[in-house]
């Protein structure tokens, strides 16, 4: 099977099994701030909740292990508690509650749409942000706070934390290729989106993971799992999903859904395509570019060619195996010394 | 093609200068190298290339090392840093072609120099251990470790030269010498440490030119942002340990390509006042100022027999041998080269100079004991080589006493007598370990290994009885008759067998294979080995013999 040891290795250099003990630390100390703050904060406000009220989980990439090495560390931590969203109609507010409970100088915070992000830095370079999406559980159901501090587009929006994190778990732990595939999608996204920071300009990992589950088909040989195929045919597969209009050539709208099988059923897209059309246009254009690469990975029978078309989706830290013509001539001369 | 055309072939090169046909000065990639063409006459000549005037390339496989030259008429003055083409001795070069060499050290270099980040990490790590012992002055650290994987401490002994690390639980046998009055060794108190077992090397890279290690390297294993370098484990022992010196030596281990790495560096600290006790976390994250690597080899037996794949399963076994004479001098070397590190032997004889031209070890120890001066040699071997040698016979009922200390026995004193009363009796004991036989036919020629598991049929005796019950000579034997005029006699009746090393060889080296084939497991039960000069296999002498009055019912 062409390049086994190759994906093996990239494998091996991309993933993160687990949470540091750093990670561990940093979330303790900001659980026990929220625990121990929080509660007196709204009880300011007149809003009556009790320390062992707030219940925070795992969210993303960590729960179900498809994380990979970046820049920054992004950790996602559910913050739920009590509230009913008729007497609180502002989400606004409450966030900004959670927001003074965790502001020390050590960390900086900020209102974000969907979240409460505190951020971590060293030596003036952001390292780790932890976000803390919050969620109103009123009478059973749950609410996601959404909206800018300032922003007026603001609403309670209807969510599943646990449900979402129970379907993606039930899909991908335990599926050790498709784990493996998702890592390198998103590999592959964070390679190509690089340069951008535009919001929503880039496929969201919830997208790209949902996108992957549904593609994947396993890929086996003799002598183990055929990532290589696998990866080619998820991809080709995402790529066979997109509903494109053409003109002379040219991609002119590009459009590709997935909606969350829990509440609120949106599609994880949305957000991408209000923002601009050219960042679809822009994903199907990347996303076919890949797709072309890992067929001709696929096609080529000298692993040495087939490494540098996987190089141009996945980046050099994918290891290209030495050209055969070259060292056809000293490699099989080789021997022991006596030492 | 000449050099000249060979280096014009590649776009990449501009060719600066030349020396006759044999000295090229190129740019490549905004560097300049020197190339020295293979010698033409030399057949297993190789060619070589050096990277000229850049003293601060960090590139792995460009040697650290300078070479200054002046005044020389061949290649222009300045500093040379040879580069690193080859695996020491992985090529045969006397059957490639002079182009092709050329070639092929272009395209290596070219490869060397186009490699990716990841590929850069990936050499400088597999060549870990020359970069941090590159240029370290000062005390070298001498590392012995009993096991990889978890936290441990070490107790620290110095001589002139070395700082001895040692595990805690290994006990090295040299460490109480005295040297005229003097310790060879003496424990440090002043500095503590400790071993950390790195699981995840990503990322930790050696120091190299224009980029030292600092307290930032050491943070970022124990305390890694985004991947965890550490076990929970090792972890929690940093959170809880105390240290009570001011500096400290941190060890750190990790898987290599090949064998393991094992660095150690010193992390000297500030003088903490206001709490005297803190945890090794504590010093590294709030209170090192500096770290200082420390020239380190690692040297425990267990090490030493892993990076020249000696393995054949007798890792930690204790090993009893009956026979210290020529037999025995050359297995007891064998199988503590192949990991056992705990033997006891039994002799009652005394080395003469007859005895030396078929003993394993030279020339030293004559007018001694056997057994005793083996074990010497063994235990000047290594300071984890545990040899005892008992300067007597072993009777039966000493022997049904240490069968219980041991985990395997060998018999190599070729006495049928002896070995059939020692045959009985550890049937009768019901001895639940290995027991190896050993024995060379009269006339030297052949031998043979009696592998016993007493817990199944079959036993020495088997190959002295027949069918019918009834004793016979060994069965064993393939030489059809006693060569006479191979006995040398001694007077008063005493024979020498006159029988050469290859034999002792030969048999020393299929007795390796049988444990290898014990402990995996290929030999089930009871064995009997023939070995001729042509081979080792097992013998088509009918065995066991079930009306054995020993072993049979
Ligand atoms: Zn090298
Ligand atoms: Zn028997």
């Amino acid at each position: 099977m062409k390049l086994k040891k190759e994906f093996e290795s990239f494998f091996r250099k991309i993933r993160i099994d687990d949470e540091t003990h750093v990670l561990k630390e940093k979330r303790d100390i900001l659980q026990d701030d929220i625990e121990s703050k929080l509660p007196e904060i709204l009880a300011d406000h007149g809003i009556t909740i009790s320390k062992s009220d707030i219940r925070m989980i795992d969210q993303g990439s960590y729960k179900y292990k498809t994380t990979i090495t970046a820049d920054v560390v992004d950790r996602d931590v559910a913050v739920i508690i009590p509230l009913d969203i008729n007497d609180n109609p502002d989400p606004r507010e409450i966030k900004g509650y959670l927001k003074d409970s965790i502001t020390i100088w050590q960390r900086s915070v900020s209102v974000k749409e969907p979240c409460v992000r505190a951020s971590y830095y060293e030596n003036g370079e952001e390292w780790l942000h932890i976000d803390l999406p919050l969620y109103a559980d009123d009478g059973g159901f749950k609410y996601l706070a959404r909206g800018k501090a300032t922003s007026d587009d603001y609403t309670w929006e209807p969510a599943d934390p646990d449900g979402l994190n129970a379907d993606l778990c039930d899909k991908i732990l335990g599926h050790d290729q498709l784990r493996r595939i998702i890592c390198y999608i998103k590999k592959w996204r964070n390679e190509k989106y690089a340069g951008s920071s535009g919001d929503h300009e880039i496929p969201p990992s919830i997208g790209l993971t949902y996108l992957a589950c549904d593609c994947f088909i396993e890929q086996t040989g003799s002598d183990g799992d055929d990532d290589l195929l696998a990866f080619q045919k998820t991809m080709q597969g995402i790529k066979d999903r997109f509903v494109c209009t053409c003109y002379d050539g040219e991609v002119l709208t590009a459009d590709i859904s997935r909606r969350l099988p829990v509440e609120p059923y949106s599609d994880v897209f949305q957000k991408m395509k209000d923002s601009s059309t050219s960042y679809m246009v822009k994903f199907y254009k990347r996303l076919s570019k890949a797709v072309d690469n890992l067929t001709n990975a696929v096609n080529v029978e000298s692993p040495h060619d087939a490494a540098e078309y996987i190089q141009k989706v996945l980046g050099t830290d994918f290891d290209v195996p030495p050209k055969e013509a070259v060292t056809a001539v000293t490699q099989s001369k080789r021997e022991h010394s006596f030492g | 093609m000449t050099a000249r055309e060979i280096l014009e072939s590649y776009e990449e090169i501009s060719i600066e200068s030349q020396t006759g046909d044999d000295f090229f000065v190129f740019r490549l990639y905004g560097k300049t190298f020197l190339l020295i063409t293979p010698n033409k006459d030399d057949f297993s000549s190789r060619p070589r290339i050096y990277l000229y005037n850049d003293a601060g390339f960090d590139f792995p496989h460009v040697l650290l090392y300078d070479e200054e030259v002046k005044e020389n008429t061949l290649i222009p003055e300045g500093t040379y840093r040879s580069v690193c083409l080859y695996e020491p001795e992985s090529i045969v070069f006397s059957v490639i072609s002079y182009e092709d060499k050329l070639f092929d050290a272009i395209e290596r270099l070219i490869e060397l120099l186009t490699m990716s980040k990841a590929e850069r990490e990936k050499e400088f790590q597999k060549e870990f251990m020359y970069y941090w012992n590159c240029g370290l002055a000062g005390r070298n650290a001498i590392v012995f470790l009993c096991q990889e994987d978890n936290f441990s401490k070490f107790v620290l002994y110095s001589n002139k030269q070395d700082t001895r690390f040692v595990e805690e639980g290994i006990v090295l046998s040299d460490i109480n010498y005295r040297n005229k009055g003097e310790r060879k060794w003496s424990e440090r108190v002043d500095i503590e440490a400790y071993y950390i077992p790195v699981l995840d090397n990503r990322g930790i890279l050696p120091p190299y030119r224009g980029r030292p290690w600092t307290t930032h390297n050491v943070k970022d294993i124990v305390y890694g942002k985004q991947i965890e370098h550490i076990s929970f484990d090792t972890y929690q022992c940093l959170k809880t340990t105390q240290v009570s010196t001011r500096n400290m030596v941190l060890v750190f281990g990790m898987k290599g390509e090949q064998a393991s790495i094992t660095f150690a560096v010193m992390i000297k600290c500030n003088n903490n006042t206001r709490n005297t006790r803190r945890t090794i976390l504590e010093k590294i994250r709030e209170d090192a100022v500096a770290v200082e690597p420390i020239k380190t080899k690692r040297e425990d037996y267990t090490f030493l027999s892993n990076i020249i794949g000696n393995d054949i399963g007798l890792r930690g076994k204790r090993a009893l041998l009956i026979g210290a004479g020529s037999l025995g001098s050359y297995v007891a070397f064998e199988i503590i080269k192949n990991g056992v590190s705990n033997i006891k032997i039994y002799d009652d004889d005394i080395l003469s100079n007859e005895n030396l031209l078929r003993w394993a070890y030279g020339g030293l120890g004559v007018g001694r004991n056997k057994a005793e001066h083996i074990s010497l040699l063994l235990n000047i071997m290594h300071p984890e080589i545990k040899a005892e040698g008992i300067p007597k016979s072993i009777d039966e009922k000493e022997l049904a006493n240490e069968v219980k200390n041991f985990d395997l026995v060998i018999v190599t004193i070729g006495n049928s007598d002896t070995q059939l009363k020692f045959n009985r009796m550890l049937n009768n004991i019901g001895c639940n370990i290995p027991v190896l036989y050993t024995w060379i036919e009269a006339g030297g020629e052949f031998s043979h290994i009696l592998y016993v598991d007493y817990s199944k049929p079959g036993c020495y005796e088997c190959l002295f009885t027949n069918e019918s019950g009834e004793y016979v000579n060994n069965r064993a034997s393939i030489a059809p008759e006693i060569v006479e005029s191979n006995m040398i006699r001694n007077g008063c009746g005493g024979t020498r067998a006159a029988y050469g090393t290859a034999v002792l060889l030969r048999t020393t080296a299929t007795l390796l294979t049988t444990f290898q084939k014990i402990i995996s497991g290929e030999l089930q039960g009871s064995t009997l080995i023939d070995i001729t000069p042509n081979s080792a296999m097992n013998s088509l002498t009918p065995f066991p013999m079930e009306a054995c009055s020993c072993c049979g019912h």
